[in-house]
């Protein structure tokens, strides 16, 4: 413990053995955006090769994808885990149905539109919910979610309430024709990947270094310059701006939507496990727990349809026990100490 | 920059005082600190020196008296308004972010401070001068959960330093270090004094105390006991009395009655 670190310090580098290194962390930091752009490239022409069923549930995944991303933001990068952060997936499903259904307004604008409204709403009730941490931000975030749901059943002139709303698709009301499965393939490609780019950029970010700041110690990093309150309630904005896109893009994909379905808190709770079991706080985390869980699942219900709820819980039960820290972070620490040991692993995080 | 201890006081506290519900943790305190000087604050646990620190600071709001940095009031104001107006600190138990390097951990403060630059590359290149001034540049790339007692001490203090402060608070930076660890810390403050920053310590190694301060004030059971000279105050009874208990005083006057 004692030891101080004069012994170990080094003379000043010289520049020849510094270069080496450098170019090396160069090509280590643009390696991911070159994967991200292949794989972003390989999915554009998947669709062509798979059956319709298969490219809705793909089409899912990427929905998934950029919610998980974006929960990240708040719930990962700051670490303030929001259990409503479903309220803006429902306040961009609504807002592009109301505008679409009274104001035959163009899809492309109300998806805009609705982004926007739901990043509005998140920078409003961002300001006083960020003032609570850990279960009280939680539960209030949650109470928000459950909230906003009977505020949208209990105006049905505007929304339709409990009978949902339809969006024209069809005939003279119908002001973007429907995009049909490949339409929204893309779409909600384009959405993931809009996703995993804002969580890179952030991640890297002097915005994501203060978020990480604040999720470590919020009196340290306000001591250093952060205006924690803004930088709080930026990161839940824009992680609301993120899922509001995604849900005014699922209210066309479904054309009717109901309060019960949009502003479910299962798709909140299925962000959170994502995040958690990928490794929250990165950017490769969320994108790999989306996938695969929502791979897993799918493959389980086409299997084990009796089994599958059964099995997807022990499966998250033994992934929560086994690596808390996520299994892309636990993959880094792994790769760093040459120690792959999952019991070590579970002593070590001792939950 | 004009001579130490001429000039506008850096910090100017009036009548500062802070109550928790029933507790007076601290009342009136009233002192000037002009630039370029180091300041020395002791007391027993207790006295309310981390209280007037976090005061300073905004991470609490007092209850009664102003703040003027740089003849600016800053009375009540955040922290990160606070940090911005050029004054930085330590925490009495180090506050590392955990999950970034060292690096990083300096960075932010070079990124969120009062020069406040927005590029990174450029803030971690900064970050590594900061480093090497504290003697932690080898340990940049490491996990701040991976430093010993003493350069996380380090670590503090070299976050503080990224803010390139005009003013520097202390929160008791020699605690828990050993002997021999704390010559390097001294020298480090003595070189910051040397570059004309103004400095308040809270600390309870005399030693380091003496070395360092101008002045030094008692601070006991919240209120301002003494100040002055590091010599005069630590000699005086009173102090004596308030770290040691009145019995001690009448011993020590029993064996040397001109003491």
């Amino acid at each position: 413990m004692g030891a101080s670190s004069a012994e170990i310090r080094t003379p000043a580098r010289t520049e020849t053995a510094t270069a080496r290194p450098r170019a090396r962390a160069r090509w280590r930091r643009l390696l991911p955006w070159a994967a991200g752009v292949l794989v972003l490239l390989a999915c554009f022409g998947l669709q062509t090769q798979l059956y319709t069923g298969q490219e809705r549930t793909v089409t899912t995944i990427f929905m998934f994808v950029a919610l998980a991303q974006a929960w990240n933001i708040i719930g990962g990068f700051a670490g303030y885990a929001s259990f409503g952060q479903v309220v803006f997936f429902g306040i961009g499903g609504y807002s592009t149905a109301v505008v679409m259904y009274h104001l035959q307004l163009n899809f492309w604008l109300a998806l805009v539109l609705s982004g926007l409204l739901a990043a509005a709403f998140g920078a409003l009730i961002g300001l006083p919910l960020l003032r609570l941490k850990g279960h009280y931000f939680a539960i209030a975030t949650l109470g928000v979610a459950e909230g906003m749901r009977e505020v949208v059943n209990n105006v049905p002139g505007l929304t339709g309430g409990g009978a949902g709303i339809s969006i024209p698709t069809v005939g003279p009301r119908a002001s973007t024709p429907y995009l049909g499965n490949d339409g929204f393939y893309i779409l909600f490609l384009l959405l993931a990947a809009l996703a995993v780019l804002v969580g890179g950029l952030v991640s890297r970010s002097k915005f994501g270094l203060a978020l990480r700041a604040i999720n470590q110690d919020e009196d340290a990093a306000g001591s250093m310059g952060v205006n924690t309150t803004r930088v709080k309630v930026a990161a839940f904005t824009l992680s609301g701006f993120l899922v509001g896109l995604v849900g005014a893009s699922y209210a066309f994909q479904q054309v009717t939507i109901f309060p019960e379905r949009l502003f479910d808190v299962d798709i909140t709770v299925l962000m959170v496990m994502m995040v958690v079991i990928g490794g929250s706080g990165t950017v490769l985390g969320p994108l790999l727990g989306a996938v695969g869980l929502q791979y897993v699942s799918e493959y389980l219900r086409q299997h084990y349809t009796d089994l599958h709820t059964f099995i997807l819980g022990a499966i998250i039960i033994a992934a929560v026990v086994l690596v808390p820290q996520g299994v892309v972070t636990y993959a880094r620490e792994a790769t760093r100490t040459r120690d792959f040991s999952l019991l070590g692993n579970v002593r070590r995080y001792r939950l | 920059m004009s001579e130490p201890g001429t000039g506008s006081p850096v910090l100017d506290v009036r009548g500062l005082g802070r109550r928790f519900g029933g507790l007076q943790a601290l009342s009136d305190v009233s002192f000037t600190v002009p630039p370029g000087r180091t300041l020395g604050i002791i007391g027993p646990n207790g006295a309310g020196k981390s209280t007037f620190i976090n005061l300073v600071t905004g991470h609490i709001r007092p209850t009664s008296g102003r703040v003027l940095i740089d003849g600016r009031d800053m009375t009540g104001a955040r922290p990160w308004s606070v940090a911005r107006a050029g004054v930085a600190r330590t925490f009495q138990i180090v506050k590392p972010f955990r999950g970034m390097t060292v690096r990083e951990n300096v960075a932010v403060g070079i990124l969120y401070g009062p020069e406040g630059t927005g590029v990174m590359s450029h803030a971690l290149t900064a970050a590594d001068e900061v480093l090497e001034q504290v003697g932690l540049g080898p340990l940049a790339d490491r996990s701040p959960g991976a430093l010993t007692v003493a350069d996380a001490r380090r670590l503090e203090l070299a976050k503080a330093l990224a803010l390139r402060p005009r003013l520097l608070l202390l929160d008791e930076v020699m605690a828990g270090l050993r002997h021999r660890e704390i010559e390097p810390s001294l020298a480090l403050i003595d070189s910051l004094k040397a570059q004309g920053m103004t400095i308040i310590a809270v600390e309870h190694v005399m030693k380091a105390i003496v070395a360092i301060s101008d002045e030094v004030l008692v601070l006991h059971q919240g209120r301002v006991l003494t100040s002055g000279e590091p010599d005069t105050v630590l000699s005086d009874p009173r102090v004596i009395e308030a770290y040691l208990g009145q019995r001690y005083v009448k011993r020590q006057q029993a064996v040397s009655p001109d003491a």
